[in-house]
């Protein structure tokens, strides 16, 4: 055993929060200091380790131990047996599905050892309400590095060469950002941060905002000296409480600090860094709209045939940039433009960070190299879809992103080959479907999502949407017609052309990837009147396969409804005019007896 | 600088959009959001048009796009006449008791698919913005766009009547579907749920700005006129003075 002095580190992200973690921190606190021990541990709440559904995880260093589903009833033998005897707690071990073993440390874990943490470096490791504890792993270090040895043309060209692209979806080049803003001279100039992040099933911009603020702030306060801007603003949405919080007790530290405000660390630099609450618009989230929203406007974005880098906020220049963004400026400052070109492929270098959701046996945060596969992503790292059912799509770049097949499973996952396939990489949420989605009933859901979050500014996204969701309405219903497929595409491509920002011009996505991929669901659902997932209730019908059925009675124990009778060892039988199709006799049933059929079987 | 719509050149003035260009040299560009005076909101999305800066061709909406020199337009390709035919079919889906969006749908021959068009709606407003512009250029800024997406509409705050409002009708005269109730009855005017008492014509005693309106007006020319009169009084006032003053010119040339 190791004499370092031990950490016990809780994770206190919002998932393990959730989860009851902050009373398993406090309780190591309390259960440690009536210890007789030499050396007592010190305990730290710590941001989002990731692995989100196995949460609460508590990690033991310098042991490298990690602890997954801690309890507050797991505490005293945490402490018993680890801390004072030394020994392993088995039976709070993450279970690795691929390897089908308990391991140790995590970082042996599949779903950890095949990522690559750089935006992600200090999250799970450090207590983001300690300034210090940044510090003390090289935080600050770029700001020292830009203020006192490079001149904003380093600066930039260092951003340039590193290849860095913007996290939040577009990809366009962060240094070409920022060296067209360089060269607009009139001031002032701003800074500002996207934290607006509202894709369904996405959270990595609110990991990074609760568990390492202050490399956000550092990012920030690099761009704003190399462009010379004063004045900076971080826009979080409302909902992201922690992110908030943390964020503001970051900039106040890093003021105490001479981090911000005027004299930057005694440089004659000045920065100053307010919060702005976004009021929960997912339009919000795109550029324009978010700096008419912080102006004091209603959010609607405008054209933008002039670039916000010439005039952006108040009509001035300002560089703009995602969350994950500003947290990867001080890593390529400190170790260098190779360093990250090293990483991912030719035109995508670096990292990504995910959020891998959905039918998938490992959920959670994931920064992986870009140009690591779909396949790994979902089956190794992942570690496959739940319960081992067929997989089906992914879907990527949130609700306006789009659903990529198992034939694309070997798609790099970079900028360009999601785009080149109709989808895209949007701010990275990953949602994993299996043979129990309804591509048409999945497509109606996010434009139904769309319709209510387009600001409703051009006619396009405002009537084009809505339209699109009462075409898909009357498919999932059992009303659809052949001609709706034509009016569809034919919508999709006058919505994508016309439409006045990206969330409008993205929107038919979902629909033009299903459609594309996915088109005999639709002719299923018209032609056929089948939901073969059993998704659109109208069009589903339960039987029983007879020759099937063991007679376990189990689907008829589980029936709401009683609609399914039958005699122990006997084959069952479900009634239609009971049944209200939940599909739990489906789930329950062991032998895979349970039929999904078409609306025509119920009669 | 030189920009050429549909093959004929025109010389553009740096700073103004393709829109104000087109409309200067009367090249019919389709729009419903854009007036002269007005910048430009792209809103309505009929006016998009096919541009070529050299590299690529884009589409873009001519009443915000600021024009560049060498700017080749195309206005009336394939793609740009099926996307105008979708755009004004989502309007009809819209509006489909408005007389001028069914006169535009019958122009541009759009059907609306029956089983999509609901007979029964009696929205005009297609949300165009022009007259919360008109609002906000006379500088009262009564009505603003409220809510997102479908339930999107335009009103007065909490859509209650607004304090800010004179009734000056300002909105009504540039709404193009005729979707904001304006109603004089005889010396009052309705108009965003609010009463106005109606002002007569000094010359020809007919009812036709309300009080507020004209204060308003006073308030910001900083003079107080005891003469007020209507537009075609103005009208008539006007060109009496221009025949009077061009009298003698007038017979000189003959």
């Amino acid at each position: 055993m190791s004499s370092e002095k031990r950490k016990i580190l809780v994770c206190c992200g919002t998932g393990c929060l959730a989860n009851n973690s902050y009373n398993v921190y406090t309780k190591f606190l309390d259960r440690l200091k009536n210890t007789s021990i030499d050396v007592v541990p010190s305990v730290k709440s710590t941001g989002c380790n990731g692995l989100c559904e196995k949460g609460p995880v508590v990690k033991i260093l310098p042991d490298e131990i990690s602890y997954f589903k801690v309890k507050e009833s797991d505490v005293d033998e945490i402490v018993e047996k680890n801390i004072l005897n030394g020994e392993v707690v088995d039976r709070l071990l993450y279970f690795d599905t691929n390897e089908k073993k308990r391991i140790v440390s995590h970082k042996d874990a599949s779903f950890y050892k095949h990522q690559n943490k750089i935006a992600l470096r200090n999250i799970g490791e450090i207590d983001p309400q300690s300034i210090e504890d940044y510090k003390e792993r090289g935080g600050y270090m770029a700001l020292e590095k830009v203020l006192f040895s490079m001149t904003p043309e380093q600066i930039i060209k260092e951003i340039e060469s590193s290849g860095l692209r913007g996290r939040g979806g577009a990809g366009f080049p962060t240094g070409n950002k920022w060296r067209t803003c360089f060269q607009f001279e009139n001031n002032p100039k701003y800074v500002v941060c996207n934290g607006d992040e509202g894709d369904p099933g996405a959270f990595m911009d609110r990991s990074v905002m609760e568990g390492d603020p202050n490399t956000v702030i550092e990012g920030m306060i690099i761009c704003a000296f190399a462009i010379n801007s004063n004045r900076g603003f971080l826009y979080i949405r409302d909902e992201y409480q922690l992110a908030r919080k943390n964020m503001q007790l970051a900039i106040e530290s890093a003021m105490a600090h001479g981090y911000l405000g005027k004299n930057i660390m005694g440089s004659g630099f000045d920065f100053d860094l307010e919060i702005v609450r976004g009021g929960g618009a997912f339009v919000c989230g795109e550029s324009s709209a978010l700096m008419a929203s912080i102006e004091g406007s209603v959010g609607e974005p405008r054209a933008k045939y002039i670039r916000s880098v010439e005039k952006g906020l108040w009509d001035q220049p300002t560089v703009l940039n995602n969350v994950e963004t500003w947290a990867n400026v001080p890593p390529i400052i400190l170790n260098g433009a190779d360093w990250f070109r090293n990483l991912g492929t030719e035109k995508n270098s670096g990292t990504k960070v995910f959020s891998l959701v959905g039918k998938v046996k490992n959920t959670g945060l994931v920064e992986i190299p870009m140009g690591t596969t779909l396949r790994e992503l979902v089956f190794d790292i992942g570690g496959g879809i739940i319960k081992d059912r067929p997989f089906k799509a992914v879907q990527t770049g949130g609700p306006s992103g789009g659903c990529i097949p198992k034939e694309h499973l070997d798609v790099s996952m970079d900028f360009d080959s999601l785009n080149n396939i109709g989808s895209m990489m949007g701010s990275g949420g990953v949602i994993v479907m299996d043979d129990t989605t309804c591509m048409v009933e999945l497509a109606r859901y996010y434009m139904e999502f769309l319709a209510e979050e387009s600001c409703g500014k051009c006619t396009t996204c405002r009537e084009g949407i809505s339209t699109m969701v009462k075409i898909l309405n009357n498919i999932t219903n059992g009303n659809g017609k052949m001609e709706d497929l034509d009016l569809l595409e034919s919508l999709s491509g006058t919505i994508k052309d016309a439409s006045l920002c990206g969330l409008g011009k993205t929107a038919p996505n979902p629909v033009m990837t299903t459609l594309k991929y996915f088109r005999d669901e639709y002719i299923d659902h018209i032609v056929n009147k089948k939901c073969s997932a059993g998704v659109c209730k109208n069009l589903t019908s339960y039987s029983i396969d007879k020759d099937t059925c063991i007679g376990c009675g189990l689907c008829a124990k589980k029936c709401p409804t009683g609609a399914i009778s039958g005699t122990l060892k006997s084959p069952h039988e479900i009634s239609h005019d009971t049944c209200i199709k939940c599909g739990t006799c489906f789930s329950v049933c062991p032998s895979g007896a349970v039929v999904i059929g078409g609306a025509a079987n119920e009669n | 600088m030189k920009i050429k719509i549909d093959g004929n050149l025109y010389e553009g003035i740096p700073g103004e959009t393709l829109m104000e260009l087109a409309k200067r040299n009367n090249v019919e560009i389709p729009n419903l959001c854009h007036k002269i005076g007005f910048e430009g909101q792209g809103r309505c999305r009929l006016c998009m048009v096919e541009v070529n800066e050299g590299r690529r061709t884009k589409v873009v909406s001519s009443c915000v796009f600021p024009i560049k020199d060498g700017l080749e337009v195309v206005t009336n390709s394939d793609k740009i006449k099926k996307m105008r035919k979708d755009i004004i079919l989502l309007l009809l889906l819209k509006t489909p008791n408005n007389q001028y969006i069914k006169k535009l749908a019958e122009e541009y021959e759009v059907t609306a698919p029956e089983r999509y068009e609901d007979l029964t709606n009696t929205e005009d407003c297609i949300l165009c913005g022009l007259c919360v512009k008109a609002c906000e250029k006379m500088g009262t800024s009564a009505i603003s766009l409220v809510n997102r997406g479908t339930t999107k509409k335009i009103s007065t705050p909490y859509d209650d009547s607004s304090k800010d409002c004179i009734g000056c009708g300002a909105c009504a005269e540039v709404c193009p579907t005729k979707a904001i109730s304006l109603e004089d009855k005889n010396s009052t005017r309705t108009i965003w749920k609010k009463e106005f008492n109606l002002v007569k014509c000094t010359s020809c005693g007919k009812y036709y700005t309300t009080k507020e309106a004209l204060n308003f007006i006073n308030k910001k020319l900083g003079e107080e006129s005891s003469e007020h009169i209507c537009e075609s009084c103005r009208k008539k006032s006007i060109s009496k003075k221009f025949k009077e003053s061009y009298k003698d010119y007038a017979s000189h040339i003959k």
